[in-house]
């Protein structure tokens, strides 16, 4: 039998320190569903869905069971809809997000993501059509998340695609006015979006990719922090490489048993299995912060000065330790800091600690971005635009992915606060400075073009 | 033809025990097939399995061990094996499971959890105990393919904590082997 305290540790990490299997998803290739009309593709597109992933809930639910471990959400991503949906109007694709709703619903599954495009080097018919149905899509659907990507490192920015998003999340906002604006919760807007990603709301299924993958999404910002007391409660002497070594080691733990239950249920299912995540995704439920972490590692406030050192070191850390742990690594795999999602940065946001400049430097060192972010209902879009602009470029030079899903909430202004419940949190509205002073340099359109450093032929 | 023995062995823990013992097996003309031996709180007990020439008799090793001049008593219980071996196994069983059950120390905790285990066709591979202040902690390696519904056993034992106020937990052995093996 293996050594007590090595099994103690283990059950320790389940039971008390919150580690669990945040989210299986199941990626399904939706091209070849494509028919003459959206009637007919609907049909398609649900029966597809029904086919791959009838018992996919069952499935997790059982290997749950029999391993001892909680997974905490079974999800699809889908082909990015622009794809398969190539042609139809903007009508088109409003009945194509009510079908994929209906497909979610029926197999019994919470979140389907993939209602997406990929407009990096430049945008068709098509993709125009689908942004312009982005918020009646997401208004009359509950289950579906869209994603966009319009940055790449290979080919720059798509600054058109951008300045029509600065207004796309202000009116899908706007549509959900009466969930205070939930409706730009389940849109991000990327830059070198990955095709393997199982976290929600950007989950894609790549047109890279086999038709049918498992993507795993472990978590365990918890079982991170209480290792990370343990030890430094133990010791007097402890330096930070000692510490990024004990983050290493726990996140090998925590990524092993999101790669145990993954290729289980992809045994059980004949699919095959894609990629292990192995991020700290937090949820707004107490002792699963990635804040949290950041008081422990040293700073008093998140957002003083050392935040970003401390967010790189973890992000860093994360990485190796999960990498040695899986076969296949994916996704976005690194630290996030969604700001709603974690009730310590939520904090720290109300305390005016942590502003959204300082944000944009942590996103340089993480992986996703300015991530579920509350902002004042009246910043103007091309603001919220230029913020975009701001993640994209960041992504673009430095060869990393960038998001931003940024929720400006009608009504509100710095010093109200805003709740979605459950996994989606909590936060206080945070300020926006030199707002309004942007417009010219949305104005122009076109593209950045991409970096010196993507030239590599 | 050859005369197998079970041999165990008790004694206050020393140095010398096992080539005291394994010396006399040898000097017989014996061949030590397996060997277990474990030591809790300062003494030592080991069970080895030896294979003879059939002249051999459990007498006889009795006979030598008790020639050693052992500065501790051993205890030994020879018996000679006339029936079928188990196989030596190193591939664990599909269904291993891992119990932990942690409560306030008191008399029959292992009785309980072990008499469970009988009632529900669980079979104990392996089992280790700690107390630290007063918290007792068993870790046992379980068996469990012999048992219908692993689902009803597992609504079983919740209740069976609850009742004695203990907290148990019961996982695969896979959850542990990959958590803590390189490589998996």
């Amino acid at each position: 039998m293996l050594r007590s305290d090595q099994i103690l540790a283990t059950v320790e990490m389940i039971q008390k320190e919150n580690l669990d299997v945040r989210t299986v998803t199941m990626g399904i290739n939706l091209l070849d569903c494509r028919a003459p009309s959206v009637e007919e593709t609907c049909t398609n597109i649900e029966t597809r869905i029904s086919d791959k992933a009838g018992k996919f809930v069952e499935t997790c639910n059982i290997v749950s069971r029999k391993l001892g471990i909680p997974v905490v959400n079974k999800r699809i991503s889908i082909t990015p809809i622009a794809f398969v949906g190539a042609g139809f109007d903007r009508d088109g694709f409003i009945e194509l997000a009510i079908s994929l709703d209906r497909a979610a619903a029926s197999v019994g599954v919470d979140i389907l993501g993939g209602f997406s495009a990929q407009v990096e080097k430049g945008l068709t018919n098509t993709d125009r059509e689908f942004i312009h149905a982005l918020p009646d899509a997401l208004c009359e659907s509950e289950k579906i998340c869209a994603s966009i990507n319009i940055a790449s490192s290979q080919k720059g920015i798509n600054m058109d695609a951008l300045a029509m998003l600065g207004k796309t999340v202000k009116e899908i906002a706007e549509k959900t006015r009466d969930q205070a604006g939930f409706g730009a919760a389940k849109f991000v807007v990327f830059c070198n979006q990955p095709g393997d990603n199982p976290f929600m709301a950007g989950a894609i299924h790549g047109v890279e990719e086999a038709d049918t993958v498992l993507n795993v999404g472990v978590s365990g910002p918890g079982v991170i922090a209480r290792s990370l007391e343990k030890l430094i409660s133990s010791r007097t002497d402890l330096r930070l490489d000692e510490i990024a070594e004990e983050i290493k080691q726990t996140t090998f733990r925590v990524t092993r048993c999101g790669e145990l239950v993954g290729r289980q249920v992809s045994d059980m299912l004949g699919v095959d299995f894609g990629v292990v995540d192995l991020s700290l995704a937090p949820t707004p439920k107490v002792g699963d912060s990635v804040g949290e972490i950041l008081h422990i590692l040293g700073v008093d406030a998140i957002g003083a000065p050392g935040s970003t050192a401390i967010v790189a070191m973890l992000n860093d850390a994360v990485k190796k330790g999960g990498i040695f742990a899986s076969k296949t690594v994916g996704g976005l795999s690194g630290a996030f800091i969604p700001v709603m999602e974690d009730a310590v940065l939520a904090e720290a946001v109300g305390r005016e600690d942590l502003c959204l400049e300082k944000l944009e430097a942590m996103t340089c060192v993480c992986s996703v971005g300015i991530d579920m972010v509350a902002i004042p209902g009246s910043v103007d879009s091309d603001t919220i635009a230029a913020i975009i602009a701001d993640e994209m470029a960041l992504g673009m030079i430095n060869n990393k992915t960038t998001a931003v899903r940024i929720i400006p909430v009608p009504g509100k202004e710095v010093g109200d606060s805003v709740s979605f419940g459950g996994l989606f949190g909590a936060s206080p509205i945070m300020p926006v400075r030199n707002a309004g002073k942007s417009s010219r340099f949305i104005g122009w359109g076109g593209r950045i073009p991409a970096p010196v450093h993507s030239f590599k032929n | 033809m050859t005369t197998q023995m079970i041999i165990s062995v008790m004694s206050r823990d020393r140095t010398g025990i096992v080539s005291d013992i394994t010396g006399a097996i040898y000097q017989l003309g014996g061949d030590l097939a397996d060997l277990n031996q474990s030591t809790l709180r300062g003494y030592l007990t080991m069970i080895l399995f030896a294979a003879f020439d059939e002249d051999i008799t459990p007498e006889m090793l009795r006979a030598k061990i008790a020639e050693i001049e052992s500065p501790t008593r051993l205890d030994v219980v020879i018996r000679e094996v006339t029936g079928p071996v188990a196989p030596l196994s190193s591939e664990l069983p599909e269904r291993t499971y891992i119990m932990t059950t942690q409560g306030i120390n008191r008399k029959g905790i292992v009785y309980g959890i072990s008499s469970f285990c009988f009632t529900n066709d669980i079979n104990i591979m392996d089992l280790a105990t700690t107390t630290s202040e007063d918290t007792y902690t068993m870790v046992l390696q379980l068996d469990l393919s012999a048992v219908d519904s692993i689902v009803d056993v597992r609504e079983k034992l919740q209740d069976y904590a609850e009742e004695n106020e203990l907290q148990v937990v019961l996982q695969h052995h896979d959850l542990f082997k990959v958590t803590n093996e390189i490589p998996f």
